[in-house]
């Protein structure tokens, strides 16, 4: 990388330094490595960064709050504003103004800002509801669950509580009314749908699902909505109930509810600076926004062409890519070749002048070597919905849910069986596994994920997906006499049993013997009971075979 | 079984440097199979490393030194272009003169050495000396940068020394967990799997391959039932499960706080990094499901000696170190072992696993590019001032440092590269990867000398072939994988001609004659050299200043536990090269240290370096046209390129041929039946070997032994491409289609020359 000393570093600034942005200020200081560019984070948390996505754990109690902190951006190469928020932009002179006062000139601006929990609107919630929880006033013992703030809280009121409602039955809302029951809450999952996560499960598997969750002590409470959070002196008591109730106005006391029906992508900002946005921040294939190329958004704020999920491994995909783009802006100053064709072949996973071993936590490399096609991106790898549910095992990608795989050319197979707490289903196209279901089996889930987001070919029989592939072996010999003739018993020494019955007839007659004549049981001597067992019944069955034997001496 | 009598010394193979005795046989006796007689006949003695067990290579080494086409004269290629004997000074002369022409026109850097992990250490030694000082070229490094250099490169980082197993073996014995990473002992060095018998006779054997291996299968027949469990990553991912089992040993509060507070640095920065990687992201990229990977974290934990267990170990192999991220996949296993504080506790530990018999002395004494005797660094001026003082040269002759293996053989007869190449104790031509390459750099070659003791592949391709002595026939020692100092000693004569290295050396020298090189330079008595090896390595971090044969004996005779490096002869103030070696009287009172960093660590302020490390993945990883993983490995009856035990009839009538393990789901979807012939091809080059269907391998992998040449070699295969730290190659891991070989394709020359594999696989199918 050349870049002249003499010329004015590139100024970033990104807004955010949630789970994206900081990846992406990392990112950055790790490529930029003769120091051209000068970055700067703003972020509205008072936090060091931590990992969002391990609070429904926290909440869980399966994770200690001081085990979520994650890497520091390099300070020696970035300025890390920490509570302090961006509160316009102004595109023209390029600047952004922040609530301290402080102005951010910038090059090339990024958004990063998140999403923040939806917060709907029924009584006993502050009058504003319908948007954003931040900002909204909530009453004592009901949380959304997006910020460390909401699960200290939510941790900290389990232990006045023994009563929890979740609304939502989304994978968020999922993880948390497991992670409660967990903690020894009586919990209620509220869900107006049939069956939880129908976003990403088949009705099938949802029913799997409700049934998992209610083995582990969720109440789940399907096609039901609350109606009203019933509060006393400022504090939460209960829910009220609408549509499948058990009775009018059914109430389900709590002195917890967490609320977790959907995200909403922080676009305040961005619509503010009359930037294009729908349900996130509009922005192209390069990640930009297709009205200014100097703005960029990435993360769950931004609304790139093939969608966002809301996943973090989207949103880190989303860094890198954006990472080496900036990098090669400010590094080339005439048009930039693309940038994977700029690293060189051998290395194209470690990044230049960086003697170690690459920093930049991937989902595999598969992403790293995904470039921005005339299509969009591919997003297969980073679609991988998987719920942190303890030994609840549930897991969805790629072409999933209700109605999948009809469309032409794939071929689905499924494997319902509830009883067993198992729903599987895998969708084939073109010999590869183009997205799968998977309900109550850790392993086969486990190896459908490493064949959808390596695209390894799919057996013959896609039905072979379902569960895990084995062999048909002999059950194994419980006898000697079952031992087929072959079999290797010392498998240092390579002697079968053939070897240790020709041994026997020649008159051996204890595993010493046969150790003797045949070096078994002499290398690591895990065979010795197997041969002294062989040894015993040959020799048995030798006797037996010739009565007259007693008597005789064995040949020798 | 253990034999009274006969001459006490070890296995010509493995580290484990199974003890044996040697007695000679009577005259007259033939071997086995009507055979040629041997020399001597080998019986298991009792060490603590095989306690009596021999696996089939050890039993039959003795066959080696009478193969059938055992080199017994010095070979020279003539105008006809053949291999002819010629005699010794014949031999010598020209070596000794084109190597003086090569140099003449391209500088001393015009030859090359690449020596080998199975030579003693006093062989490695001298062969490090005579590049330095004879040749003086920077270029020199060995086949060990196949197998330790990345578990070199994480435990000199971390610890500040590299000792493969910084403990002796027999304190595996006790422990309650034991976790083997990337490693099969059970097939390539059986005896050691006596040691596992304490983990899992307490559940707590665990074996991270992506193959279920002999050594996974240990795991599920313990005495009482589960014996513990085998975790099944997807290949090159090894370093994923690793992240995510400290990931919960921090997030569960399983570490070992006070240990870490007192005992390392780096942690937090290790615990952040950590941090993205929780068991559901982990089992999104190695396949291996969140709840095993917590499951695995909590055994170990247990076992740990923080929270009351009996102790716990790691243990690394080739399977995650041989990969573009080798030094951070040991860098995270030595990570875990601090956060659980195991390291420089007795009775728990990290250990790297080495596979070749002198694979830790190999390391120490100057055959790496970048390292002088004592495991000095080349480039640290006290080191060089000080090696230099013990050769009697001038520290400014001595060269920098060179190329690591795979870039030294890229480098062979290119612009500007070694147009001569010694090689001592090595088969490149298999073992290296991306062999098609090397064959092309090796005929490129001015001058190929190999010193080996049968005609290897690469010997065959040599312009001269020097005849050496083998195990039983020479004296010297080893340092195994405990780093135990033992002593090879000398049961039988040579056939023929063949010579020591050590003779070979001392007579290049003589003919080399460089100005201001000491006339007596190279000794030929290993006695000697093993002294002026102890004398150079005084004061470095593996230091033998303390150890000499005669100590070794006497230790051995008089049944003493053993002696293991560092140990010093004298106060190390007094080796301080700054003020010369002054050596008092010899003081050989140290007990040598068989467990180290009990009381700190070798780094300058004696804690244990944690660093953070992050998966990036295979160097060449599947994608449409590759879609499968290609792992490679070895069989119990072979040893490496199979140069030795190809030649041991019994061996090899049980694994004749290469191989291909295949899961039938992928064996029907890619239309290969089990025991039909498979083409295997990959960025690099083309492959055939013979299907074995097994549900041992995951559907989305294939794994292939390394031992043949030819159309079978799978390092016609594997990638060149290294660990950016160590420079170690990535043969465990690349991208491979495989298809179904039909026999039509034998005549098509453009599908590229498989020829006497192929031919061989496909006789195979002929009813016979
Ligand atoms: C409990 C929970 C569990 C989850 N589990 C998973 C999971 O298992 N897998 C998965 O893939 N994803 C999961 N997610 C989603 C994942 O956390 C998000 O995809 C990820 O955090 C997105 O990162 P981001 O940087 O875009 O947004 P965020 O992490 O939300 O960060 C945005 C940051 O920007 C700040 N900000 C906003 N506006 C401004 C401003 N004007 N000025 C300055 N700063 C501002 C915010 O305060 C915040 O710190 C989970 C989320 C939650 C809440
Ligand atoms: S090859 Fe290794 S395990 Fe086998 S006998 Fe020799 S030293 Fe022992």
């Amino acid at each position: 990388m050349t870049t002249s000393p003499l010329r004015v570093p590139h100024r970033i600034v990104i807004v955010g330094f949630g789970m994206v942005g900081v990846r992406l200020a990392d990112e950055l200081a790790r490529r930029d490595t003769g120091g051209a560019l000068d970055v700067t984070v703003l972020g509205a948390e008072p936090y060091e960064p931590y990992n969002r996505v391990l609070l429904s754990d926290v909440v869980a109690g399966r994770t200690d709050v001081a085990a979520i902190a994650m890497p520091l951006p390099d300070d020696a190469r970035t300025t890390v504003r920490r509570e302090v928020a961006a509160v316009a932009v102004d595109r023209v002179a390029r600047v952004v103004l922040a609530d301290d006062g402080t102005r951010h000139p910038y090059d090339h601006l990024v958004l990063a800002t998140g999403s923040a929990a939806r917060v709907p609107a029924i009584p006993g919630l502050d009058d504003a509801a319908t948007g954003p929880a931040s900002g909204v006033r909530m009453p004592a013992g009901v949380h959304a669950l997006r910020t460390l703030d909401d699960a200290r809280e939510i941790v900290a009121a389990t232990v006045n509580t023994p009563r929890a409602v979740v609304v939502g039955g989304g994978v968020l809302g999922v993880e948390a009314a497991h992670g409660l029951a967990s903690r020894g809450l009586d919990v209620t999952l509220v869900h107006p749908g049939p069956a939880p996560m129908e976003r990403q499960l088949a009705p099938e598997a949802g029913a799997v699902l409700t049934h998992g969750l209610e083995a582990t002590g969720v109440t789940v409470r399907t096609g039901a909505r609350p109606s009203e959070v019933l509060v006393v002196g400022g504090r939460a008591v209960g829910v009220r109930l609408d549509g499948d109730v058990r009775e009018p106005g059914e109430v389900l006391g709590a002195g917890l509810v967490v609320l977790a029906c959907g995200t909403v992508p922080e676009t305040a900002l961005a619509r503010a600076a009359g930037l294009p946005v729908e349900r996130g921040v509009v922005v192209g294939p390069d990640l930009a926004c297709p009205t200014d190329p100097r703005v960029y958004a990435v993360g769950d704020c931004a609304q790139p062409p093939e969608g966002s999920r809301g996943l973090v491994a989207e949103g880190w995909d989303q860094a890198r890519r954006l990472a080496e783009h900036l990098v090669s802006l400010a590094a080339a100053p005439l048009p930039a070749a693309p940038p994977e064709q700029r690293v060189p072949r051998r290395e194209h996973l470690r990044l230049p002048g960086d003697g170690g071993p690459s920093m930049a936590v991937r989902l595999g490399t598969l992403l790293s070597s995904r470039a921005p096609s005339a299509r969009g991106v591919d997003a297969r790898g980073t679609d991988v919905v998987k719920v942190k549910a303890g030994d609840l095992s549930v897991v969805s990608m790629g072409v999933a849910g209700a109605g999948a795989g009809t469309a032409p050319g794939q071929r689905a197979v499924r494997l319902a069986d509830p009883a067993a707490g198992r729903f599987v289903e895998a969708v084939v196209a073109d010999g590869v596994l183009v997205g799968a279901t998977c309900v109550g089996d850790a392993r086969v889930a486990a190896d459908l994920v490493a064949a959808y987001t390596r695209r390894t070919p799919a057996p013959v029989d896609p039905a072979f997906l379902l569960l895990t592939p084995v062999m048909p072996s002999a059950a194994p010999a419980t006898s000697p006499e079952q031992m087929p003739d072959d079999a290797t018993v010392c498998r240092c020494n390579g002697v079968t049993k053939h070897d240790i019955a020709e041994c026997v007839a020649d008159g051996a007659a204890t595993a010493d013997d046969v150790a003797e004549k045949t070096r078994a049981t002499t290398g690591c001597g895990s065979c010795r009971e197997a041969v002294c067992g062989l040894v015993d019944w040959l020799d048995r069955s030798r006797r037996s075979d010739d009565t007259s034997a007693v008597e005789v001496a064995a040949p020798r | 079984m253990t034999a009274a009598s006969g001459v006490r010394t070890h296995c010509s193979y493995c580290a484990l440097q199974c003890g044996m005795s040697l007695a000679p046989s009577g005259p007259g006796i033939p071997g086995p199979g009507g055979r040629a007689a041997l020399p001597v006949a080998v019986a298991p003695r009792d060490f603590p490393t095989n306690r009596g067990g021999l696996c089939q290579k050890g039993w039959t080494s003795a066959t080696v030194l009478r193969a059938g086409d055992r080199l017994t004269t010095p070979l020279v290629r003539g105008d006809d272009g053949e291999l002819a004997p010629s005699s010794w000074d014949e031999a010598l002369d020209l070596v000794a003169a084109r190597v003086a022409a090569i140099q003449a026109e391209d500088g001393a850097g015009g030859v090359a050495v690449f020596g080998g992990g199975g030579l003693t250490n006093e062989k490695a030694y001298a062969l490090g000396k005579f590049a330095r000082t004879v040749l003086r070229t920077p270029f020199i490094d060995y086949n060990g940068r196949f197998c330790m250099a990345s578990a070199a490169a994480a435990g000199n980082r971390a610890f500040g020394v590299d000792r493969g197993m910084p403990f002796p073996v027999t304190d595996l014995d006790g422990a309650q967990a034991i976790v083997l990473l990337g490693s099969n002992v059970a097939e390539t060095m059986p005896p050691f799997v006596q040691h596992l018998a304490g983990a899992r006779a307490a559940g707590g054997l665990v074996v991270v391959d992506p193959r279920r291996s002999a050594t996974a299968r240990l795991t599920d027949d313990g005495p009482d039932g589960e014996a513990g469990l085998h975790v099944q990553p997807v290949p090159g991912t090894d370093l994923v499960v690793l992240l995510a089992l400290l990931h919960v040993v921090l997030a569960e509060g399983l570490a070992d706080r006070e240990y870490l507070d007192a005992r390392t640095s780096g942690v937090d920065d290790v615990a952040r990094s950590v941090a993205a990687w929780w068991p559901e992201r982990a089992e999104t990229v190695c396949g291996v499901p969140a709840a095993e990977l917590r499951r695995v974290a909590r055994l170990l934990a247990d076992a740990s000696p923080s929270r009351g267990g009996r102790g716990a170990y790691l243990l690394t192999g080739r399977g995650v170190e041989q990969s573009t991220q080798g030094t951070a996949t040991v860098t995270a296993a030595i990570n875990l072992a601090l956060a659980l504080g195991l390291v420089g506790r007795e009775g728990s530990g990290y250990g790297c696993l080495t596979g070749q018999g002198n694979g830790q002395g190999g390391r120490e004494h100057g055959q790496k590019s970048d390292q002088l005797p004592g495991y000095r660094k080349i480039d640290d001026p006290a080191a060089r001032a000080h090696v230099a003082g013990v050769w009697g040269v001038d520290p400014d002759s001595l060269p920098g440092p060179g190329l690591p293996a795979v870039a030294l053989l890229r480098s062979l007869a290119t612009p500007g590269g070694p147009r001569a190449l010694l090689v001592h104790g090595s088969n490149v031509l298999v073992s290296a990867p991306d062999a098609d390459r090397v064959r092309e750099r090796l005929e490129a070659l001015d001058l190929l000398v190999v010193c080996d003791v049968v005609p290897s592949e690469t010997a065959l391709l040599a312009d001269v072939v020097l005849p050496v002595t083998q195990w039983a026939e020479e004296s010297g020692t080893m340092t195994n994988l405990e780093g135990r100092v033992i002593r090879r000693r000398k049961a039988t004569e040579a056939p023929g001609e063949a010579r020591s290295e050590l003779w070979i050396l001392a007579e290049l020298a003589r003919r080399l004659a460089p100005a201001g090189l000491p006339a007596d330079a190279f000794p030929t008595d290993p006695a000697v050299v093993f002294d002026e090896l102890a004398l150079a390595s005084a004061g470095g971090p593996a230091d033998y200043s303390g150890l000499s044969h005669a100590r070794l004996d006497a230790d051995e005779d008089a049944a003493g536990p053993g002696l293991y490096w560092p140990c010093p002869a004298t106060p190390p103030e007094l080796s301080d090269p700054a003020r010369g070696i002054r050596r008092a009287e010899p003081d050989n009172s140290h007990p040598g240290t068989p467990r180290m960093f009990l009381d700190a660590f070798a780094t300058p302020d004696g804690r244990a370096r944690m660093v953070a490390v992050d998966h990036a993945g295979p160097s060449d990883d599947v994608r449409a046209d590759a879609p499968l993983y290609l792992v490679t490995g070895r069989v119990l009856q072979h040893y490496q390129s199979g140069a030795q035990t190809h030649r041991v009839p019994e061996l090899e009538a049980l694994v004749p041929e290469s191989y291909v393990e295949l899961h039938p789901l992928l064996g029907t979807r890619v239309g290969v039946p089990d025991g039909a012939a498979a083409r295997l091809t990959t960025a690099r080059g083309t492959a055939v070997a013979t299907a074995r269907w097994t549900d041992a391998v995951r559907p989305d992998t294939v794994f292939m032994p390394f031992h043949w040449s030819g159309a079978g070699s799978v390092n016609r295969l594997t990638t060149d491409a290294v660990d950016p730290v160590s420079s170690m190659p990535e043969f465990k891991v690349c991208a491979v289609s495989v298809e179904p070989f039909a026999p039509a394709d034998l005549s098509d020359p453009a599908r590229g020359s498989h020829r006497a594999g192929s031919d061989a696989s496909l006789d195979q199918e002929v009813p016979a």
